[in-house]
């Protein structure tokens, strides 16, 4: 059996060590519910488990030893770049950023009018163009959450 | 002659339309109302078999939530950061009035205005079958001899076995390991297996398996014996200084914000009086084991008041808290 | 006699409760669908609804959408891998591979009748050993909980793909998200941060959304260049030789469901994931691996957790307390509409029993109409273009979350776990084992700091406890036989053996 040797990712290496990084701080803010460490406490599981999530990382950490880098990638700077072209691609951000302005206005217009805005901006970018009816999907979609949520279910939306 | 008829109508169609304006400032729309504990559970049920009748009388839509978690911390803090028009209502049990106490937040009841105290629950501890107790005065003698052996059901810090367990070690000695549980619920469940030697318990969640003979009652926590429960004796014959913290049981009430206007909170009130009073509801609070006291304005503040400082002071006394309550400013009973 | 057969025939026979039921099943397909409504929730909204009903009309609704709500997580799984309910999340492993082969008709056509055959056997089980199942769930310790837990954790080993580092990695991040809160005990805030929003801990469902919904939005948005599959519809009912070939393993899965629902302090979220263990560690030569559309890892999940409804309702219905959260908003129905229900209900009010029963079989023959018809407009979603599924998911994703609590911060934890379940599925991580972690990890603390107390806090007792008392040795000997199946010892046993 030959196993094939599994290629590095792009900025997986760092990743992993933000994982060991937040374990840490998971176990010192589980140190801190009882100062101490005891069987039996409100504090014992989430040490425990901070301990399991420090060792498995740097078993992750240590597994990457067996794996190859891309060839390709010759420095810090390089990889740098090929990681960003891979996960920052323009529709990624825009969609990113306009999610989030989204949920910023849930709060201060109202869901369904930040809905409406989100959705039809969302289908004109993505369909190129469309204006007619990327809107009338998104009012189609407003509709059904309305009847659905707010007159069946009767759920408070904002 | 059809055409002042036409008109006749319509005037008076007008008018009534009119004073039914005037009548119908509050409430314009839909009301929230906030359950602060879980669906399923005591206040939940209370809550929404007490609804429909408010409904009716208001004639508009209750959107009830349930916002468990954090002892009801969760659900008061939301309703009180909500605009104060009374279109949010709380509908909660006894234990923001232990807050600051337990240290879980620095808010009570006295935070906002209390509508109605519906009722309060009865308390009863309860043990299996099988147990070789048959009052608490033998379970306390057994528990005195043998310290922190027998096991008792809990809540966690702040429900009620762990009041009901510090009034009793405010007056005597109950050295036990307690167990504890997400609820009544799994804590019945626990001692219907055996796996606990008893639990102090509201009525409500027991009284069927007690007269099934699943489970078996050991006192009720009051001076008298009840209706409902014969041939369970009243605590004070085990223990009779618990008489000055009696009558005590948790209880459920509607809150609004403090700042809500005086005329909604009138409006609120006198809907709440008449639904708690309704037929319907007090068969229901009957048949659920709670007493009902219906209680608003000043008498639900006396309420409120004298409860906080009864039970402060008792988990004080049996070292349940830290903090003291006179720091609080909770006068002594 | 003849009293218990017209109880149980009660609900087919009136044209009222027939039509209840049939409505309730189909309401609650769609409830069940859509992540962030629950079944829970819809049954406690009804009780407000049904208030000055008749008893049998209200309970015939509220089962119907009980029924029909579980199987609806499956749906919304198959088709776009975000499970509705967490119940859902085992289905999505190997239904969304299968979609993504154009095969979503025929994944829910097999799902569908899977979900009936499990109900059928858990509404079986329930009419036929009801009491005794239920003093079987009631000697369960907390020591036992604790050891399904751990049982539970084992199964990280068939959730976690390629590394089990990841996997263990990964459990172990879900259940400290599980942790966060209140603790039961002591009140004390646990890695809140001091914050106020967190001290009722973070809803499982907020996690499920945000690392299926939000992150398969996110990931499908890097491969925004793939067009959508083709569906095949042509083939929906599954053909009687497939159903006859999965029956046997059909069969214990829905065993292990109706046990694991019976017990109070476990559900269907937790049967199904078992299931699917239980099909990966019996099924050796499934057609197609595990994980990537094998009928076997449908079938498994599908049929647990509906048979898990029956399991739920045999601690009701004996003894008046809740097999689940479903249930336990179902007993305060039938305190408000006035019953008392209790270890009395099935000696006062049989026909409440029987009526339950006949009722939940007839929910299941509605959900078989009902699951088998409308898959094709269904599996039209798969073929949406991603530029209008995309913004859609996010927004369902939002009034999911919403609608649990109506809590926006929980809206933005949706949306940090997205993001964070996005990074996670990049760098060769697996969504299963976290929300396993989420799942485990409170009935881990609960049950193991209950069984401490029960002991006096003295860990010689406690591990006496797990192998002096038969019910527990017996669980323990399986996570024994589980771990020395699993473990790198037994490999590396085989393989000196296979050397000599």
């Amino acid at each position: 059996m030959i196993k094939k040797i599994e290629r590095v990712r792009a900025g997986e290496k760092v990743f992993d060590w933000l994982l060991l990084l937040f374990s840490i701080g998971v176990l010192f803010e589980a140190y801190r519910i009882d100062d101490g460490l005891r069987l039996n406490s409100a504090g014992s599981f989430p040490i425990g488990l901070a301990l399991i999530m420090i060792v498995s990382s740097l078993a992750i950490l240590f597994s990457h030893r067996r794996k190859q880098r891309d060839p390709t990638i010759l420095n810090a700077a390089q990889e740098f770049k090929v990681f960003l072209s891979e996960h920052f691609k323009t529709h990624i951000i825009v969609f990113s950023i306009v999610s989030m302005m989204y949920l910023a206005a849930i709060v201060w217009t109202s869901f369904y009018i930040s809905t409406f805005i989100f959705l039809a901006a969302m289908f004109v970018y993505y369909r190129q163009g469309k204006i007619i009816s990327s809107l009338l999907i998104a009012s189609l979609a407003i509709a059904v959450i309305y009847v659905l949520f707010t007159m069946v279910f009767r759920v408070y939306l904002p | 002659m059809t055409k002042p008829l036409f008109t006749q109508m319509a005037i008076a169609i007008g008018s009534i339309a009119m004073a039914g304006g005037a009548l119908a400032d509050y409430p314009e729309r839909n009301i929230q109302g906030t359950i602060q504990w879980g669906a399923g559970g005591a206040t939940d049920n209370v809550i929404r078999s007490l609804t429909p009748h408010v409904e009716e009388i208001l004639d508009t839509t209750i959107v009830l939530t349930n916002r468990a978690g954090g002892t009801g911390v969760i659900g008061m803090n939301h309703v009180m950061r909500q605009r104060p028009d009374g279109y949010n209502i709380l509908f909660g049990a006894e234990n923001p009035q232990l807050y600051p106490l337990m240290g879980l937040a620095d808010f009570t009841y006295d935070d906002m205005h209390a509508i109605n105290i519906i009722g309060q629950g009865r308390v009863v501890i309860a043990t299996h079958p099988n147990s070789p107790f048959d009052t608490f005065s033998e379970l306390l003698e057994y528990a005195q001899e043998n310290p922190g052996e027998l096991r008792m059901g809990g809540t966690g810090a702040g429900g009620l076995p762990s009041t009901i367990h510090a009034m009793i070690n405010s007056v005597s000695e109950l050295d036990v390991r307690t167990v504890t549980f997400g609820g009544d619920g799994p804590g019945v469940t626990a001692m219907l297996g055996e796996h606990i030697d008893f639990m102090p318990l509201s009525l409500s969640a027991v009284a069927e398996q007690i007269r099934a003979g699943r489970l078996k009652g050991l006192a009720v926590l009051g001076s008298e014996e009840l209706e409902d429960l014969p041939d369970v004796p009243p605590i004070t014959e085990a223990l009779p200084e618990l008489e000055s913290f009696l009558p005590w049981g948790p209880f459920w009430g509607v809150f609004v914000h403090k700042d809500t206007p005086d005329d909604v909170k009138a409006t609120l009130e006198e809907a709440y009086e008449q639904a708690v009073a309704s037929d319907g509801f007090q068969e229901f609070l009957a048949n659920f084991g709670g007493e009902p006291l219906n209680l608003s304005g000043e008498e639900a503040q006396q309420y409120l008041d004298s409860w906080q400082s009864v039970t402060a002071w008792s988990m004080y006394e049996a070292d349940a808290v830290e903090t003291s309550p006179e720091e609080l400013g909770i006068p002594r009973p | 006699m003849s009293d218990t057969f017209s109880y149980l025939l009660m609900a087919w026979l009136d044209p009222g409760l027939l039509g209840l039921t049939a409505l309730g099943v189909l309401a609650g397909i769609y409830i069940g669908a859509i992540p962030g409504l629950s079944v829970t929730m819809a049954v406690s909204i009804l009780i407000s609804f049904t208030f000055s009903w008749d008893i049998n009309n209200a309970l015939a609704l509220m089962v119907g959408i009980y029924v029909g709500g579980v199987y609806g997580g499956s749906r919304t799984a198959i088709l776009l891998n975000i499970p509705g309910a967490p119940s859902a999340v085992t289905t999505a492993f190997d239904g969304y591979p299968l979609a993504q082969k154009g095969e979503a008709g025929k994944a829910i056509g097999l799902s569908t009748v899977m979900s009936v055959i499990g109900g059928l056997i858990g509404v079986a089980v329930l009419a036929a050993t009801a009491p005794h199942l239920a003093d079987l769930a009631l000697q369960f310790a907390p020591r036992d909980y604790f050891l399904i837990a751990v049982m539970g954790l084992l199964l990280v080993s068939s959730l976690s793909g390629k590394s089990l580092a990841r996997g263990i990695f990964s459990v172990a991040l879900g259940a400290t998200i599980g942790l966060v809160g209140m603790d039961m005990v002591t009140a004390q805030p646990r890695l809140t941060m001091g914050s106020m929003e967190l001290l009722g801990g973070i809803h499982y469902v907020v996690v499920m959304i945000g690392l299926f919904g939000v992150a398969e939005a996110f990931y499908q948005l890097h491969n925004m260049a793939k067009v959508p599959v083709k569906q095949n519809v042509d083939k929906i009912i599954p053909p009687l030789n497939m159903v006859l070939k999965f029956l046997p393993l059909s069969l214990r899965t829905s065993i292990i469901g109706v046990v694991v629902g019976a017990l109070p302090g476990t559900g269907g979220d937790i049967a199904s994931l078992f299931a699917y263990d239980h099909a990966k560690r019996t099924v050796k030569n499934p057609e197609v691996p595990f994980g990537e559309g094998a009928y076997e890892g449908l079938v498994a999940p599908e049929t647990a957790n509906n048979a898990a409804v029956g399991g739920a309702y045999v601690p009701m219905l004996t003894l008046g307390m809740p097999g689940d959260a479903v249930t336990a908003v179902m007993i305060g129905a039938l305190v408000i509409h006035g019953l008392n229900p209790g270890p009395m209900l099935m000696i006062e009010t049989p026909y409440i029993f029987w009526f339950t029963v006949g009722n939940l079989a007839l929910a299941n023959i509605f959900l078989l109409v009902f699951g088998l018809t409308g898959i094709k407009l269904f599996t039209k979603i798969v073929e949406v273009p991603k530029a209008i599924m995309i913004p859609l998911i996010l927004v369902l994703c939002v009034v999911g979350t919403y609608s649990l609590n109506s809590s926006m911060t929980e809206v933005y934890w949706m949306l940090g776990f997205g993001i964070l379940g996005y990074w996670l599925k990049m760098f060769g991580f697996q969504m299963g084992p976290i929300i396993l972690g989420v799942i485990l990890g409170p009935l881990l603390d609960e049950s193991y700091r209950q069984a401490m107390s029960s002991v006096g806090n003295s860990s010689g007792d406690f591990l006496l406890g797990l192998v002096t008392n038969p019910l527990s040795l017996v669980l323990t000997s399986v996570i024994v036989l589980v771990l020395l199946g699993n473990s790198p010892l037994k490999g590396w046993l085989f393989t000196r053996f296979k050397r000599d």
